[in-house]
């Protein structure tokens, strides 16, 4: 036996094939059992109403039967009626009851005796010519031929006698009778007042006779049938009377028929005694309707509880007499056979569909259990195609021959095996061709990395190094590749700048506050600020490193999915830089000393060889007016050269103040044109001034009077000595522009570009530093404001200083001030 | 007031009771010197008419148009059928009827050929007036017949089939003796007993 699907791992689950085989089941079993259902209830219906229509159709046929019985012995009892000898001699007492003058004593007399069974009234009663007639009649004498009276009849005749108008026994054939009837039912119902009708008195017990009878009454109408002379009583034993034709109708086991009265009291019964009344009192109006029919009872009537098919029908003519008319009562057939015999076809069809039944459902499950393992097994037999082709082992073909759908099936999965083998084997090629692309390109990444010069540190977010190119292994000179090592223990920072770093990287790239420092710090040092300790160390981005400084740049890099960014560190030694910087200051300043102490050399001279010249002359003169003069002019030398030597030091007091104060521009640039026509020959210079006022800026005067200088020098320097120079400030919103525009040949436009540069100059050597704009632009921006040149070839150039105006009144007069209208003077 | 009217509505009623005594009393007084009375052949003339009148009118205007219009059959098992008895079972049942009244006279059908025994002829005269009518069914046959002493008269009227119920029924009936009748037949009589005392 093989394992069966139920046995998988997985307890509660049904395999396909259990899942066939009920499925066929419950399809065969459920219109089955449906089919059966429906045949056995439209089976048992259908009994029902015919066996019920069979059961009316016999009780009616019963009923006519039985009726016809009663009719019958109402007409035999009829004949004795119509006898005429019986009519006149009862006209005869009529007449005689009529007379007057008759006396009631004889009666009275008789009456007594017949009750004391006196054997004389007796005979007179029992043996006179009409008693006699009566059992001529009752014995068949009178008969038609061939119509003799039946023994049965005869033999059920209990009592047979005759009244006069008044209910006075007139004859008898038995000595039973009672004397006088005239208040009995039947008596009163038969006379009917004198108009005579047939009365069929119903079953009772009648204890003389010891038995339960009927009797029929019939009056005695007078020869033209005008009025009844008197009655004839008969009394018959029922059971005796009916049985022979009841009993007879016998079908099946248990069916019969039975005679009731409308009161549910059998008269005639196989079963049950006569005059029991029926066992359920609820039966009796279902079967004593006034029409044939059938009915399906909850109760046989016999005792039995069971659903039950009766059967009924009314004997017309003899309810029509019953206890005088129909409404006072009826006669009704009964038909019934016991419900288990009335339903054992059906019980055997049952027994029968169930029998069929479980074979169909045996049949069902091998066929099923078959069909089941026909389809299941290829299944299977993919499933672990299947299996296989997902553990990439399937080599073979897969073998199912089953000719239809399966078959198609299992050759679309070797087809599917055979096309995921060739793609599996194009990916893994391409995968190869990736993996070495991606291979070259790191590796050059990594040669380019270790190509720059710049140190370059890659780390993931906490800090860890992941990469270091060959400058930054240089740098810091890690021989070996470091692994999983710390940011800060490669790179030696004091707890400030690890500070600044660590406090970078967690605002998590957020540019808008750290773009403003970069900027900033882009901004090489102001060369002519002297540097402060106190600075503020998380303004720079500078790091100092062992003996180097170094200006650094990081940026996030996107990792795979899921992963924090990584940080790129870019360092740049700017320890070269940052001295060379502060050379380049030393030596403007030196140049700009050299200029300066030329012109002052220069200012000397003149007075100084003019005194040396007086001096000269004073060696030789005798005349004293012109000594005097000669003295005169050589103090007048003197103190020129007192005040130029008094204004230089003037400059370089004001040297040492590094707190911005507010002065107008105008006049810094008046006292800038002062010191530059010091130094530059600027006497065949015209000098036009177009000021916009006193506009007050907030600035170091001495730097921003440098700054002007140097513009001024340029210009002068420009225009070679002739020309126009043009000065003039323009206030707009928040700043004044002063330009500085002469007529000299302008510069050229390759040249434009690089006018700011550090050391470039268009002048011959020993002539100027190169530095001048440079150190001018980096005031300008100092003090919040810009230089921008324009220039127009041949036509001159234009420098334009911008700086904000200061808006705070309080400071329009300071020592500067007082220092202008000094030199003015 | 409710006195006063009492008192005069007894003092009419006794002046009209009076007075009715008196005019009965005067009636029969003149009477019985010179009886004057109806024939009896005048009397059962009426009494045939009107058993006539309304047999017509029943088996005409009721049977008929109820039996036409399907609402209601007669069948000579009404009482079972709740039907309408045949108009034959109308005029029999009335004459029961009239005979329980206790007002003497009585009628009933006979004839040759009855369904039921009951209805043939009883006495010779009903059997001669049947044969006589056979003939001349225009005319009752009248007389006097007794019964033991008492006298009747008894006028014998024929009886024709009025209808087509009455020739279907006694054509097809198990029991007819005679199933050839056609309508308008001479069926029978109607025989009218009065008691003559």
């Amino acid at each position: 036996m093989t394992t069966t699907p139920t046995s998988s791992p997985s307890g509660a689950r049904w395999g396909l094939k259990t899942k066939v085989i009920l499925s066929m089941l419950l399809v065969g079993i459920v219109p089955l059992v449906v089919g059966l259902g429906m045949a056995f209830w439209q089976g048992s219906q259908e009994i029902r109403e015919i066996s019920g229509e069979s059961f009316e159709a016999l009780a009616t046929e019963a009923a006519r039967k039985l009726d016809l019985l009663v009719v019958e012995e109402i007409s035999h009892t009829a004949r004795i009626a119509h006898d005429p000898t019986i009519i006149r001699e009862l006209e005869r007492r009529r007449d005689a009851l009529r007379d007057p003058k008759r006396s009631t004593a004889a009666a009275t007399d008789l009456e007594q005796r017949w009750k004391r069974r006196d054997p004389a009234a007796m005979t007179s009663l029992t043996g006179n010519t009409l008693s006699a007639l009566l059992h001529e009649y009752y014995a068949g004498v009178y008969s038609a031929p061939g119509q003799l009276l039946p023994q049965v009849v005869r033999a059920s005749t209990k009592m047979l006698f005759l009244t006069d108008v008044q209910g006075a026994l007139v004859a008898t054939m038995t000595d039973h009778p009672a004397f006088r009837h005239h208040d009995a039912p039947w008596w009163k119902g038969a006379f009917n007042k004198a108009v005579g009708k047939l009365y069929i008195e119903d079953i009772h017990f009648d204890d003389q006779m010891n038995t339960y009878v009927f009797t029929i009454s019939l009056p005695i109408m007078d020869s033209l049938r005008y009025e009844a002379v008197g009655v004839l009583h008969h009394v018959i034993d029922a059971k005796e009377f009916f049985s022979p034709s009841t009993h007879a109708i016998r079908f099946g086991k248990t069916g019969h028929v039975m005679l009731i009265d409308s009161r549910g009291i059998v008269i005639s019964c196989p079963i049950l005694p006569t005059g029991v009344p029926l066992s359920d009192r609820n039966l009796t109006p279902l079967v004593t309707p006034q029409h044939p029919g059938w009915v399906e009872a909850s109760s046989d009537g016999h005792g039995g509880q069971s659903t039950s098919v009766i059967g009924f029908a009314p004997l017309p003519e003899t309810s029509r007499a019953t206890n005088g008319s129909i409404d006072n009562g009826s006669w009704h057939t009964f038909v019934w056979q016991s419900s288990d015999e009335l339903f054992a076809p059906i019980q055997h069809l049952l027994t029968w569909v169930m029998v069929f039944g479980a074979v169909a459902i045996m049949l069902l499950v091998s066929l099923g259990y078959v069909a089941a393992g026909r389809i299941v097994t290829p299944v299977r037999q993919l499933q672990q195609a299947a299996q296989a082709i997902g553990r990439g082992e399937l080599q073979t073909p897969i073998q199912i021959n089953t000719g239809d759908e399966l078959e198609d099936l299992a050759r679309e999965f070797t087809r599917m095996n055979a096309q995921l083998k060739a793609a599996f084997a194009g990916l893994t090629d391409q995968v190869k061709l990736k993996t070495q692309e991606v291979q070259v390109l790191q590796q050059s990444t990594d040669q380019i990395l270790d190509a720059v010069p710049t140190p370059i540190l890659l780390i993931d977010a906490h800090h860890v190094v992941r990469y270091i190119n060959q400058a930054a292994r240089d740098a810091f000179t890690i021989q070996t590749p470091l692994l999983n090592a710390s940011l800060f223990s490669i790179l030696s920072l004091d707890q400030d700048d690890q500070k600044q770093l660590q406090a970078e990287f967690k605002m998590n790239g957020n540019t808008a506050a750290t773009l403003p420092n970069i900027e900033r710090q882009t901004v090489p040092r102001d060369p002519l600020r002297p540097r402060t300790d106190h600075e503020p160390a998380g303004h720079r981005s500078e790091l100092t490193i062992g003996s180097r400084i170094y200006h650094y740049q990081w940026f996030r890099l996107p990792t795979k999915p899921g992963e924090e960014d990584s940080i790129g560190l870019v360092l740049r030694d700017i320890t070269d830089e940052s001295r060379l910087q502060d050379k380049l200051v030393q030596a403007e300043k030196m140049g700009s000393l050299g200029v300066l102490t030329a012109g002052i050399g220069h200012e000397l001279n003149n007075p100084l060889f003019g005194i040396i010249g007086l001096g000269e002359i004073l060696q030789d003169e005798q005349d004293l007016e012109h000594i005097k003069s000669c003295a005169q002019d050589i103090v007048a030398h003197g103190r020129r050269m007192a005040t130029i030597i008094r204004d230089f030091t003037g400059v370089t007091d004001r040297e040492a103040s590094d707190t911005p104060v507010s002065v107008p521009v105008e006049d810094v640039l008046d006292k800038a044109l002062a010191t530059a026509q010091t130094s530059v020959d600027m006497k065949d210079v015209v000098i036009h001034k177009s000021y916009a006022g006193k506009t007050p800026v907030s600035v170091l005067p001495d730097q921003l009077r440098q700054a002007f200088v140097n513009l001024l020098t340029n210009a002068a320097h420009a225009m070679k000595g002739t020309g126009t120079l043009t000065l003039s400030t323009v206030v707009s919103d928040h700043t004044v522009t002063t330009t500085i525009a002469d007529s000299g040949p302008g510069i050229s436009k390759q040249h434009l570009s690089k006018v700011f540069d550090p050391f470039f100059t268009t002048k011959e050597q020993g002539e100027g530093s190169g530095l001048g704009l440079t150190v001018a632009r980096r005031i300008a921006r100092k003090f919040g404001g810009d230089i921008r040149i324009e220039c127009v070839e041949d036509r001159g150039t234009a420098c334009h200083l911008m700086l904000p105006i200061n808006t705070s009144t309080s400071s329009t007069g300071g020592p500067w001030t007082t220092s202008v209208s000094h030199s003015k003077s | 007031m409710d006195h006063l009217r009492f008192a005069f509505q007894v003092i009419t009623i006794a002046f009209l009771l009076g007075e009715f005594w008196t005019v009965a009393t005067l009636h029969a007084a003149k009477e019985n010197p010179t009886p004057v009375g109806i024939a009896p052949e005048k009397v059962a003339d009426y009494i045939h008419a009107i058993l006539e009148a309304d047999r017509t009118f029943y088996t005409s205007h009721i049977v008929n148009r109820l039996q036409e219009k399907g609402i209601l059959a007669s069948t000579e098992q009404w009482e079972q059928e709740n039907t309408l008895p045949l108009p034959a079972q109308f005029l029999q049942h009335s004459g029961r009827l009239v005979a329980e009244s206790g007002s003497g006279i009585r009628y009933r059908l006979i004839g040759f050929s009855p369904i039921y025994q009951r209805n043939a002829p009883a006495t010779e005269f009903e059997r001669k007036a049947l044969d006589v009518l056979r003939r001349k069914p225009d005319r009752p046959v009248t007389g006097i017949v007794s019964s033991g002493k008492k006298q009747y008269f008894q006028a014998i009227y024929s009886d024709r089939a009025v209808s087509s119920a009455c020739v279907t029924c006694h054509n097809s009936h198990p029991l007819s003796p005679k199933q050839n009748f056609k309508l308008n037949d001479v069926m029978g009589g109607i025989a009218i007993t009065i008691p003559l005392e």
